[in-house]
C-alpha cells in the first residue's frame, strides 16, 4: 500500500512540473533579422536600410549586371554565342515575350527598388527623421529619390515607347510613391511616358538640392549619389526627352566651358588619363560618378548569370556575347592604337571585350552607372543639336575623350564640315567609349532608330514589334489595370 | 500482512498435493493443422517444460496442481490451456500477425479494431520489408484505399508523394503527419545537395511492425493543428515473452532504367538536323560533321550509357528479440547499400534499433527506445529530377537526350571533350558553345552527397495503480544532423565558372516532446463501457545550420571543402525554433460492444502563428447492427457475418511548412560594397492562423460467408477553408515576398471501397486477395480576391500548372493547337479567339512569324493587339493532373511451402505534361526523338504530322518555348508494382539444423506497366511534392525496374 502512494505522489511531482510549459517559447523573436515594428528606430538602422535601396539598384537583375548588359545586346555591337534565353539571347535577338526572363527579372528587380525607396520615404516621414536629426535626414532623402528616379528612367527605356514618339504621350508605367508593405496595391493602370518623366526630373530636382556636395571617401563619392550625380543623370534624362537645352543647362553646371574640362563645384569630376584605370581596382577614380560596388562575399556582387565578365570575357566568363566583327570594332576611325582596343581580343577564333571586365569568379567589378565622359558627350550632342552647328564646345568635348585614348586622332571643328557629321562622330564616340556600358540601347530608342540587323537577328524598326518589350505577363496577370506593350 | 497470508496459504496448498503428478500429451499445431516443431510447452508459472518434436508431438509431465500449459512457438501468438482432467491436449497456434490485427494503434495508445469508430487502415510492416525501397512509405502505393503514393524519379530516397484522401492544402505540406512509435517524425527532403535525403530513410522498413493509417477527423484530430493530412502511425516492433529468437533478412538486387527515349543515331541526326539547317536562310553558318574515333569509325554516342548503369544493392537486417514475464526487448541492426539507376547515385544506411519494456512492479513499468541511424545520400552530380532542377544545366536526366549523337564525351587522345564548362563541339561549326555540360566530367570528379545522422529516442513510465487508471509520462527526442557535401570540379561544368567549388553546411534538427496522459477505463452496469484518456504535450523544435561555400580551387589535386581556395563565403545558415503547446482529451463509450460514440478534442498553440490558440475535435459513431436482435430475426445473420456502419465529423487543421517567423514582416541584412545594409525583405501576416479541414466520414463495412469475404465502403468529404496562400502581389508593388493570408478554400471528396476475399483455403492451398480503389474529387472553390489563380512555374522557368477555383489543383494549363499546316508545315496555334494563326520561326521578308494565313503575308494581330501567340493570352485550363481513381490489387498464394505475392496498383482519369518531349522536339541543335523522322513535316502535303518543318532554331514550333496541349498525355496506368515468389523450407529439414524458418525468395518490381503514355513513366513528378505542380516531367531521369533476391531466416 505504502508503495502505491508513493507512487502517487511521484506522479503529483509529475504533474505539478506540467505547468512548467514554457509559454514565452510562444512568441520567438527572430534572431536573424529585424522586424518591420523597429526598423527606423536606431540611426545605424536608418543608415543600413538607405543603404539597402543601392543594395537593391545593384541586383544582378538590374544595374549590377543583366540592364547593363540589355542595354548593349539590344544593339548591332555584340553577337550571341549561346543561344541561351536565360542569358538574354532572346534580348539579343529582340524578341523576347511577355515571360522571357529579362522581361520579367528588370521589372520586378527595378520595382522593388522602387518599393523600397518608397518603403523608406514613408519611414522617414513617419519618424525616422527625428531619429537621424533634420541634415542627415535630407541626404538621405535625396538618396532615395535619385534611386527611384533612377529605377523610373531604366524601366522606361525598355518597357514603353520613347519620349520621342509622341512626345511622351505613350502609354508609360504604373507610377507608384507610397511605400506596399502588405496586400491589397496589385492594380495600378500605366501613367503616360511624360508622365513617368515628370517624376523623374521631380525626384533629380529634389534630389540635388538635398544631397551632399561630397563625401569624405572616394568610394562614397563613387558609389553614393552626391550632388553632382543628380545632375549628371538629369543630362542623360534630358538627352532622352530630346530637350537639348535643358541638357546643357545641367551640364554647365558640371562640365567647365573649355579643356580641361572638369567640375567647378561639388566632387571633382574629370576624365581620367588612362581610361583603363577606371575600370580597375579600386574603380574609384573622379571619373566614375555613380558605380556599383562589388565585393567577393556572396550576396554582394550580381550572382550567378548576371555579370558583366560572365557575359562579355571569354577568359574568365563564359562569352555569352563577342564583339560583331560588323559592329563599331569595324570603324576605320578607331585607330588600332586607341586605348579602348586593349579592351578587346580574340579568344577562340572571336573578338571579345575581355579587357574592360576582368575579374573572374565570382565577378567582382564594379558595375558603371554613370560617367563624367558621357555628361562630356551629352553636353556635346545637346550644342551641336540646339545650335545646328559644329560647335566649337562640342568638339572640344568630343576631342577631350578621343584623345585622351588616341593622341594620334585630335578633332577641331575643320574635322566636320556638316553640324550632322559632328552629331554622328559624337554617337559613334559614344558607342567606342561605352561599349559594354549598357548605353547603345538608351541612344537609338531617345532617337527612334531602327535597332540595326547583326548576326541572324533582324533589324527593328520603330514601328516593328520587338522594338520595345512586352509588358511582364505576371503583372499583366496580377495587375488588372495593365496593358501590354 | 496481506503477502504472509497468501505465501502461508499456498505453502499449505502445495504440500497438500505434493507428490501428485500427471502426463500430457498431444501435437502443437497452426490454424491450418500444420505441425510447429520446437514450440515451448511450459507449465505455467514454473520452469518445467519441453519442446515439441518436428511433428509437432510433445510429452509433458506435470504437477497435479499446475493449472495451465502455455505454449508458444516463433510468431505464434503464445497460448494458455486451463488444465482440467484431460491427458490430451493438442492447441492450434495463431500467427502473431492476426492476434496483432485486432489492435490498432490510434494516437496516444492502442484501440481494439472492432471498436474503432474512425476511418483507419492498418497496413502489417511486412509489406514493405524486403522491397528494394528506401523508405517505407515507397511501398505503401496500392495497400490501403485512399492512400496515394507517386513515386517522383529514378533518384534514390527521393520522398514520394503521399497524399491520404487527396491533396489537401494548396502551399502548406500535404504530406501526412508520420507519428513514429508517438512521436512526430521529420519528413520531406532533408539534403541540400543533388542525392535527395528523405527524413524517413532513417527508419529500416524491416523493424516495422504496423502501419497504421488514420484518415478521418475522429480518428486524426488527436493531432489537431496537424491532422489535415491524414495522421500515420508507425509502430517499430517489440520483444515477445519468450526464448531469445533471432531472425535474419537479407536480399541482393539488380536494377536498370526503363523507358528511355528512342533518339536519333549519328548518321540520323546529321542528316535530319542539316536540313534543318538548310531551312534556315540565317543559320547558314551552322555545319555538322562527323567525326572518327579513335576506332576509325564516326561517333555514334549513346549518352543514356554514360548516365545510367545497372545498380547492385543489397541490405541485411539482423534482430533478436524476446523477454521474460517481465521485461521485452527487441533489438535490431541493419545495414543496405543500394545503387540508383544514375551512375553514382547511391543510398547506404546503417541503422540499430533497441526496445525494452520492463513491468517493475504489479503497478509500475518504465521502457524505451533507442535508435540510431546513419544514412549516406550519393550523387555525382545534379540528375534535374528534383524539385526545382528540371532546367540544370547539367541535370542528367536531360543530358542523356539532348546531347548530339555526333560528339564523344572525350577526344581521340582520351581527355575529356570539353569547351569551358560546356561539352565541346567542335565539329558543330557555327555554334561556339552548345551551353549544356559533359556528364562524364562531373560524374567523374564531382560530388554532391548528403549524410544523415539520426537519433530517436524515448523513455517512459507507467503506473497503474488501480485497474482503471493509467498514468504515463514519456519523453522522446529526435535529432536529426544533417551534413551536405557538395565539390565541383573546375574542368569543367558547374565547377568551371568558379574555377572550382565546394560547399558544405553542416545543420542540426531536433525534436524534443514531453507527453502526459491519464486513462481511465471503466464498465458500469455490465454493458456500459467507458474509456477516457486526457494528456497534456509540449513539442519544442529547433533547427540550426552553418557552412562554408568556398571558389577558386587552389591546386587541382584538391577536392575537399577543407582544402585551399581563394574565396570564402558562407553558406547553409539556418536558424528557426518553434514550440507546440497542447492539451487533449479523448473519450470512448461502448454499450454492449454494439453501439459505439467516440470523441477527440485537441487544444495546440503554436509559436509560428499570428493567433496562437486552436481548438480542434472530432466526434465519431459506430453501430455493429449485426448484434441487433431483429438483424439476427430477420435471418440477415445468415447471410453477412458481421455488419457494421459509422459515421465521423470533425474539424482538424494544418500547419505543415508554416515558417518559424512568418507572422512577422522582416528585413534582412545584406551588403552594399561591404557595408552593413537593412533590406525589407520578407513581408509577413501578424493575423495567420492555421488552415481549417471539416472532414465528413461516412461508411459501413460487412462480412459474408465467415468474413471469407469482407467489404468496407466509405465516403468522405474535406473541406478545407484558410488555406494559407502567398499571394503573389503586382510585381510593380516592388514587395518582396508574397504575402501570407488565411484566404482560399477546397475539397475533397470521394469514396473508398476495399475488398479482402479468401476465396480458397485448405492445407495445401491458400489464395487471400485484397483490392481497393478509391475515387476522388478534388476542387478549388475559392482563391483571394484580385489572385483569380495561381501559377506554378517548374524550376521558375517554365509555367505549365494553374490552379483556379472551379478546377482541381495544378492543372494544365497550355496553348492549344490544330496540327501542323499540311502546305507549309508550320505549326498551327489556335488563339483565344479559336482562331487558326500559323507560325514560322524563320520569317522570309515580306511574311510574319506569326500570320492569319498559312503563307505568313498577313500579320496576326490578336484581341488584345499583340502580335504572336503567347501563354497568357492565349493559353486554356486544358487537363487535371489529380487522378480520379487510384488503389492497388493485392494477391497473395500459397502452396505448401510456395508463396506468390502480386500487386498491381493503379492511378487514373489525369494527364501528365510531358515538357521533355518539347525538348525531344526542339529544332536547335538539340538531339530528337526517332519519330522525327516519320511525324516532323517534310514536304507540301504532308497530313497529320505531329511536328512542324525542322527549321534550325525552333524552339517555339514543338513546345520548348511555351508549354503546348501536343506534351499533353493521358497519364492513366496500371503497374505491376510488385511480384514475389518464395519458398520457405519444410520445418523437418530445418529442425534439424536448429533453424525455425527459412524462406527464400526472388521479386521484380516495376516490372510491367500498362500505360499510352509516351514518355518513360507516367508515375512522375518534376516538381517533388509541390500540391500545385503535379502531373508535370520535365527532363526528369526515368524511373528503375528492380529483380531482387532475397533471404529470411529465423533462429
Amino acid at each position: 500500500m505504502k508503495l502505491v502512494y508513493k507512487y502517487i505522489l511521484l506522479a503529483g511531482v509529475g504533474m505539478v512540473s506540467l505547468n512548467s510549459c514554457k509559454r514565452e517559447l510562444l512568441n520567438p523573436v527572430p534572431q536573424t533579422s529585424i522586424t518591420d515594428a523597429s526598423a527606423f528606430s536606431t540611426v545605424s538602422r536608418i543608415q543600413s536600410q538607405l543603404l539597402s535601396l543601392y543594395g537593391a539598384m545593384k541586383g544582378g537583375g538590374y544595374y549590377g549586371g543583366r540592364f547593363v548588359i540589355y542595354g548593349d545586346i539590344r544593339g548591332e555591337d555584340f553577337l550571341n554565342e549561346t543561344s541561351n534565353l536565360v542569358t538574354g539571347s532572346d534580348v539579343w535577338a529582340l524578341n523576347p515575350t511577355n515571360s522571357a526572363t529579362a522581361v520579367l527579372g528588370l521589372w520586378s528587380q527595378a520595382y522593388y527598388t522602387i518599393n523600397v525607396c518608397n518603403v523608406f520615404l514613408d519611414g522617414m516621414a513617419a519618424g525616422g527623421s527625428n531619429v537621424v536629426g533634420a541634415a542627415l535626414a535630407a541626404n538621405y532623402i535625396a538618396e532615395a529619390k535619385l534611386i527611384r528616379a533612377i529605377a523610373y528612367y531604366s524601366l522606361l527605356q525598355h518597357y514603353a515607347r520613347p519620349y520621342a514618339d509622341g512626345a511622351g504621350s505613350k502609354p508609360g508605367l504604373p507610377l507608384r510613391l507610397t511605400g506596399i508593405k502588405g496586400t491589397g496595391a496589385s492594380d495600378m493602370a500605366r501613367s503616360t511616358v511624360a508622365e513617368i518623366y515628370t517624376q523623374i526630373l521631380k525626384d533629380l530636382n529634389e534630389a540635388e538640392t538635398g544631397l551632399p556636395l561630397t563625401y569624405s571617401t572616394a568610394a562614397n563619392n563613387t558609389t553614393r549619389a552626391h550632388r553632382n550625380t543628380a545632375i549628371a543623370f538629369k543630362t542623360r534624362v534630358y538627352l532622352s526627352m530630346q530637350q537639348y537645352a535643358n541638357v546643357i543647362t545641367e551640364a554647365n553646371k558640371i562640365v567647365s566651358a573649355a579643356a580641361p574640362f572638369t567640375s567647378a563645384t561639388g566632387v571633382t569630376h574629370a576624365l581620367q588619363a588612362d581610361i583603363t584605370n577606371v575600370f580597375k581596382t579600386p574603380y574609384t577614380t573622379s571619373e566614375s560618378i555613380l558605380s556599383m560596388p562589388m565585393t567577393s562575399t556572396s550576396g554582394d556582387n550580381p550572382g550567378t548569370q548576371n555579370q558583366l565578365a560572365y557575359y562579355y570575357s571569354k577568359v574568365v566568363g563564359t562569352g555569352e556575347y563577342s564583339l560583331n566583327p560588323a559592329g563599331i570594332i569595324a570603324d576605320a576611325g578607331w585607330t588600332a592604337t586607341d586605348k579602348r582596343r586593349t579592351f578587346i581580343s580574340v579568344t577562340s577564333g572571336k573578338p571579345f571585350l575581355n579587357g574592360k571586365y576582368t575579374v573572374g569568379s565570382p565577378y567582382t567589378d564594379w558595375a558603371p552607372v554613370i560617367r563624367y565622359a558621357e555628361v562630356m558627350l551629352n553636353l556635346a550632342e545637346a550644342k551641336v543639336r540646339t545650335t545646328n552647328t559644329v560647335d566649337a564646345q562640342a568638339v572640344a568635348l568630343l576631342n577631350a575623350v578621343r584623345n585622351r585614348s588616341d593622341a594620334t586622332t585630335t578633332f577641331t571643328v575643320a574635322s566636320f564640315a556638316t553640324a550632322a557629321d559632328l552629331i554622328n562622330a559624337i554617337l559613334k564616340e559614344r558607342r567606342i567609349e561605352f561599349l559594354g556600358e549598357g548605353l547603345r540601347n538608351n541612344d537609338l530608342m531617345r532617337l527612334l532608330q531602327t535597332i540595326p540587323a547583326k548576326g541572324t537577328a533582324q533589324s527593328k524598326s520603330p514601328t516593328d514589334v520587338g522594338y520595345i518589350w512586352p509588358i511582364s505577363a505576371t503583372e499583366l496577370n496580377l495587375n488588372t489595370l495593365m496593358t501590354d506593350n | 500482512m496481506r503477502k504472509l497470508l497468501a505465501l502461508l496459504t499456498a505453502f499449505l496448498f502445495f504440500t497438500g498435493q505434493l507428490f501428485a503428478q500427471k502426463t500430457i500429451t498431444g501435437k502443437v499445431t497452426d490454424e491450418k493443422g500444420n505441425p510447429i516443431p520446437n514450440a515451448s510447452v511450459m507449465v505455467k508459472g514454473t520452469n518445467t517444460g519441453t519442446v515439441s518434436k518436428s511433428d509437432g508431438s510433445y510429452s509433458i509431465t506435470v504437477p497435479a496442481n499446475a493449472k495451465a500449459l502455455v505454449f508458444s512457438a516463433v510468431d505464434m501468438s503464445p497460448l494458455e490451456v486451463v488444465l482440467g482432467s484431460q491427458t490430451t491436449i493438442s492447441p492450434s497456434l495463431k500467427p502473431v500477425e492476426s492476434v496483432l490485427a485486432e489492435v490498432v494503434v490510434v494516437g496516444y495508445g492502442t484501440q481494439k479494431k472492432k471498436e474503432v469508430t474512425g476511418s483507419l487502415t492498418t497496413v502489417k510492416g511486412g509489406v514493405t520489408a524486403d522491397k528494394p525501397v528506401q523508405t517505407f512509405e515507397q511501398a505503401l502505393g496500392g495497400r490501403a484505399a485512399g492512400v496515394q503514393v507517386t513515386i517522383p524519379n529514378g533518384v534514390l530516397n527521393s520522398p514520394p508523394v503521399f497524399r491520404i484522401r487527396g491533396t489537401n492544402s494548396i502551399s502548406l505540406s500535404s504530406y501526412p503527419l508520420i507519428v513514429v512509435d508517438g512521436i512526430p517524425s521529420y519528413t520531406g527532403d532533408f539534403s541540400s545537395t543533388a542525392a535527395s535525403g528523405n527524413a524517413l530513410g532513417s527508419i529500416n522498413p524491416n523493424d516495422i511492425e504496423s502501419i497504421d493509417i488514420a484518415k478521418d477527423a475522429a480518428s486524426t484530430a488527436i493531432y489537431g493543428s496537424r491532422a489535415a493530412n491524414g495522421v500515420v502511425f508507425i509502430t517499430t516492433k517489440k520483444g515477445k515473452n519468450g526464448k531469445a529468437r533471432v531472425s535474419y533478412n537479407g536480399w541482393v538486387s539488380f536494377t536498370n532504367v526503363f523507358g528511355l527515349p528512342d533518339l536519333l543515331n549519328a548518321s540520323e541526326y546529321l542528316s535530319f538536323k542539316t536540313s534543318a539547317v538548310a531551312n534556315n536562310p540565317t543559320a547558314s553558318s551552322i555545319v555538322y560533321s562527323s567525326v572518327n574515333g579513335p576506332d576509325g569509325q564516326p561517333t555514334d554516342t549513346k549518352w543514356s550509357d554514360y548516365i545510367y548503369r545497372q545498380g547492385f544493392s543489397h541490405s541485411h537486417s539482423l534482430n533478436v528479440s524476446g523477454g521474460s514475464d517481465n521485461t521485452t526487448y527487441y533489438f535490431s541492426a541493419g545495414y543496405t547499400d543500394q545503387e540508383g539507376i544514375l551512375k553514382k547515385n547511391d543510398f547506404k544506411r546503417m541503422n540499430t534499433l533497441l526496445n525494452v519494456d520492463s513491468r517493475v512492479s504489479k503497478i509500475f513499468s518504465v521502457g524505451g527506445k533507442l535508435a540510431y541511424s546513419n544514412e549516406k545520400n550519393l550523387a555525382a552530380t545534379t540528375s534535374g529530377s528534383l524539385n526545382g532542377s528540371a532546367f540544370n544545366t547539367g541535370g542528367l536526366g536531360r543530358l542523356a537526350f539532348v546531347l548530339p549523337p555526333i560528339i564523344s564525351p572525350y577526344k581521340n587522345d582520351g581527355t575529356y571533350n570539353i569547351n569551358g564548362a560546356a561539352i565541346g563541339s567542335a565539329n558543330i561549326a557555327g555554334i561556339s558553345s552548345l551551353s549544356y555540360y559533359n556528364p562524364v566530367v562531373p560524374l567523374d570528379l564531382s560530388r554532391s552527397n548528403s549524410e544523415n545522422n539520426r537519433i530517436q529516442a524515448n523513455a517512459y513510465a507507467q503506473l497503474k495503480p488501480f485497474n482503471w487508471l493509467t498514468l504515463k509520462t514519456a519523453y522522446g527526442i529526435d535529432y536529426l544532423l544533417v551534413d551536405n557535401d557538395i565539390f565541383w570540379t573546375p574542368v569543367s561544368a558547374d565547377g568551371y565558372s568558379f574555377n572550382g567549388y565546394a560547399w558544405a553546411g553542416a545543420e542540426k534538427y531536433k525534436t524534443s516532446l514531453w507527453t502526459n496522459t491519464a486513462q481511465f477505463e471503466y464498465s458500469f452496469l455490465q454493458k456500459h463501457n467507458v474509456n477516457l484518456l486526457v494528456g497534456n504535450e509540449q513539442q519544442r523544435r529547433t533547427s540550426s545550420g552553418y557552412g562554408i561555400q568556398r571558389q577558386g580551387l587552389s591546386d587541382l589535386a584538391y577536392n575537399v571543402v577543407q582544402a585551399g581556395f581563394t574565396t570564402n563565403n558562407p553558406a547553409d545558415l539556418v536558424l528557426g525554433e518553434n514550440y507546440l503547446l497542447s492539451t487533449f482529451g479523448r473519450l470512448n463509450y461502448n454499450y454492449a460492444g454494439k453501439y459505439f460514440l467516440s470523441g477527440n478534442v485537441r487544444q495546440d498553440e503554436y509559436s509560428a502563428l499570428g493567433v496562437k490558440k486552436g481548438t480542434f475535435w472530432g466526434a465519431s459513431a459506430g453501430w455493429e447492427i449485426n448484434k441487433e436482435n431483429f438483424w439476427a430475426s430477420a435471418g440477415l445473420n445468415n447471410v453477412f457475418s458481421s455488419f457494421r456502419i459509422r459515421g465521423s465529423y470533425g474539424k482538424v487543421g494544418n500547419i505543415g511548412g508554416i515558417g518559424d517567423y512568418t507572422p512577422y514582416s522582416t528585413f534582412g541584412s545584406g551588403l552594399y560594397g561591404g557595408s552593413a545594409t537593412l533590406a525589407f525583405s520578407s513581408v509577413g501576416n501578424d493575423k495567420l492562423q492555421w488552415e481549417t479541414s471539416k472532414k465528413t466520414d461516412i461508411g459501413f463495412s460487412f462480412g459474408l460467408f465467415r468474413d471469407r469475404l469482407t467489404a468496407e465502403f466509405a465516403y468522405y468529404k474535406n473541406d478545407i477553408d484558410g488555406l494559407i496562400l502567398n499571394v503573389q502581389q503586382s510585381p510593380s508593388t516592388g514587395l518582396p515576398s508574397s504575402p501570407p493570408q488565411n484566404i482560399g478554400s477546397m475539397y475533397n471528396k470521394g469514396v473508398e471501397l476495399t475488398l479482402n476475399a479468401t476465396p480458397i483455403s485448405n492445407k495445401d492451398f491458400n489464395w487471400t486477395s485484397s483490392f481497393n480503389i478509391t475515387f476522388n474529387k478534388n476542387e478549388v472553390t475559392s482563391l483571394a480576391p484580385g489572385l483569380p489563380y495561381i501559377l506554378t512555374s517548374t524550376s521558375g522557368l517554365e509555367t505549365v500548372s494553374r490552379t483556379e477555383p472551379g478546377y482541381s489543383l495544378g492543372y494544365l494549363w497550355v496553348i492549344r493547337t490544330n496540327g501542323v499546316d499540311p502546305s507549309t508545315g508550320k505549326r498551327v496555334f489556335v488563339n483565344s479567339a479559336n482562331t487558326n494563326v500559323y507560325y514560322q520561326y524563320y520569317a522570309p521578308t515580306g511574311t510574319y512569324n506569326y500570320s492569319t494565313q498559312p503563307d505568313g503575308t498577313v500579320r496576326y494581330i490578336s484581341p488584345t493587339n499583340a502580335t504572336a501567340i503567347s501563354q497568357a493570352a492565349d493559353a486554356v485550363m486544358y487537363a487535371n493532373t489529380q487522378p480520379k481513381q487510384y488503389g492497388g490489387w493485392d494477391n497473395t498464394f500459397r502452396y505448401k511451402n510456395f508463396d506468390l505475392n502480386v500487386l498491381a496498383t493503379y492511378q487514373l482519369g489525369f494527364y501528365v505534361y510531358y515538357g521533355s518531349n518539347a525538348g525531344l522536339h526542339d529544332q536547335r541543335w538539340w538531339n530528337n526523338d526517332r519519330d522525327v523522322l516519320t511525324q516532323a513535316w517534310s514536304k507540301p502535303g504532308d497530313a497529320n504530322k505531329l511536328y512542324a518543318r525542322p527549321v534550325y532554331g525552333d524552339n517555339v514550333s514543338n513546345g520548348s518555348a511555351m508549354p503546348m496541349d501536343i506534351n499533353v498525355f493521358k497519364g492513366d496506368f496500371v503497374k505491376l508494382r510488385s511480384i514475389s515468389i518464395g519458398y520457405s523450407l519444410p520445418k523437418e529439414i530445418l529442425g534439424k539444423a536448429k533453424i525455425s524458418s527459412l524462406r527464400l525468395y526472388v521479386s521484380g518490381q516495376n516490372l510491367a506497366i500498362i500505360s499510352k503514355y509516351p514518355g518513360p513513366d507516367p508515375e512522375v513528378s518534376s516538381n517533388g511534392n509541390t500540391t500545385t505542380g503535379q502531373g508535370v516531367d520535365r527532363n526528369t531521369a526515368a524511373n528503375a525496374r528492380t529483380i531482387l533476391i532475397g533471404l529470411n531466416v529465423g533462429f
